[in-house]
């Protein structure tokens, strides 16, 4: 029987993906993408936002990930991401927009109370945008 | 005597009143489920990176640690320095008990530190008013949070997350304190009062099950441990957000229920008093045409 591996993705507000069966992950680490099989020697890695992607049987998939680390020991790949989203479930137009209103939000002088709202909104919005961008230009 | 109508009026408030205390409690009943899931969502995340960090640390030589950066997070600083305060309250109050002790267990832990330089984070609009009204203390604000529940993410818990790592290794501060309130079930809410930073020593984190095999790092480890620590400390203030998130919708739906049971009680007080002031006057009136009629006849 041909050996596969677990892949588990997991942000701090959910699990994206427990225990999938695959084939191959390439995981965007910071000095570079790197390829896992199944058999690959044991590996913490830091990982960078782009795109996570795994190939089960034939089947394709993607995950833009934001930071976190990767853990690689025997045949489990533990993905610990800050977000994790389907890759193509980013809706970019509604991306920018949620980032200009942020903007906006932040330029307009309001109660502090806002403030930090609109900040995390701008932060949200700034890692789906690059996450986009990503994607386009590696597609 | 209150007459009818006073009564009446009064029965009219109550009940408008405990109209509002029901809605309150649907409310809150309803958020409650998602604040419970999100505390069981985020729980795997924790976990693993516990785990993580475990093997990393049996992975370490000693010298490694004490050189690497991350080693300022574990550093014992002297007692003489300042301290800080990370108070987690919530926004909004009606919800019985759970801000009145949380204040109370903030203002005993102030006393405690009296006389020392207190830097303060903030979050919840209560425990800021608190904070600002406070006067006689060595007391700065140094940030606050409002109005983030009951919609706490992991982006909020990160910007709490970089003004504490920023206080604690920009100032000379001795120890970083929270204190929240823990959602232990839905009929209780449990006061933690813990200390956040400096992190515990090495030998006591380490845990016991080995794993066994070489790891690979990537980048070195000193570099992944520097990395890998903030986040654990942001993944701890997220789950403390969603802890006080949950403790506080639970702590206002008892509240509201028991307003409404008490209201309930108001009521039925209050018509049976009616009834009875309005049997009284028909049998004054009663009385009365009686009399009049015996004093006409006879």
């Amino acid at each position: 029987m041909k050996k596969k591996l677990s892949l588990s993705i997991i942000t701090p507000e959910k699990a994206a993906l427990t225990d999938m069966e695959v084939d191959l992950v390439v995981i965007p680490a910071l000095q570079g993408e790197l390829g896992v099989l199944p058999g690959h020697i044991s590996t913490v890695a830091q990982l960078k936002e782009g795109l996570l992607r795994y190939k089960a049987g034939k089947e394709h998939g993607a995950f833009s990930v934001l930071g976190g680390f990767a853990e690689i020991n025997k045949n489990n790949v533990l993905v610990l991401a800050e977000a994790a989203e389907l890759s193509r479930e980013i809706d970019e137009e509604r991306a920018r927009q949620a980032y200009r209103k942020a903007k906006d939000a932040l330029n307009v002088k309001g109660d502090d109370l806002d403030l930090d709202s609109a900040q995390a909104a701008l932060k949200r919005a700034a890692v789906r945008l690059k996450i986009a961008e990503y994607r386009r230009k590696h597609k | 005597m209150a007459s009818i109508r006073d009564i009446r009026k009064h029965i009219g408030s109550v009940k408008s009143i405990k109209q509002i205390t029901h809605a309150m409690k649907m409310v809150a009943a309803a958020r409650i489920k998602r604040a419970q899931s999100g505390i069981m969502s985020a729980r795997p995340f924790s976990d693993e990176m516990d785990s993580l960090i475990g093997d990393l640390y049996r992975e370490m030589e000693e010298e490694d640690f004490m050189a690497s950066p991350a080693y300022k997070l574990f550093e014992e600083k002297p007692v003489s320095g300042a301290v800080c305060l990370v108070l987690v309250t919530a926004d909004k109050g009606l919800c019985g008990s759970f801000n009145t002790n949380l204040l109370k267990a903030a203002l005993a832990w102030l006393k405690e530190y009296r006389g020392k330089k207190i830097y303060a984070l903030a979050v919840g609009r209560k425990g800021r008013d608190l904070l600002k009204r406070l006067k006689g203390l060595n007391l700065e604000l140094y940030f606050e949070m409002v109005n983030i529940f009951p919609k706490a993410d992991y982006a909020k818990a990160e910007i709490i997350g970089e003004k504490v790592l920023e206080l604690f290794l920009g100032r000379d501060i001795e120890r970083v304190t929270l204190i929240y309130n823990e959602f232990k079930s839905m009929l209780t809410q449990r006061i933690v009062i813990g200390d956040l930073l400096p992190l515990k020593s090495r030998a006591l984190v380490s845990g016991t099950a080995v794993k066994c095999g070489d790891f690979n790092f990537e980048p070195s480890k000193t570099k992944l441990l520097e990395a890998l620590l903030p986040r654990q400390l942001k993944a701890q203030l997220y789950r403390v957000l969603l802890e006080s998130q949950a403790a506080e919708l639970a702590a206002r739906m008892n509240a509201m229920e028991s307003a409404s049971k008490n209201a309930e009680e108001l009521i039925e007080g209050l018509t049976l008093k009616m009834n009875k002031t309005r049997q009284a006057m028909i049998t004054t009136e009663l009385s009365e045409i009686v009399g009049g009629a015996e004093a006409l006849g006879g």
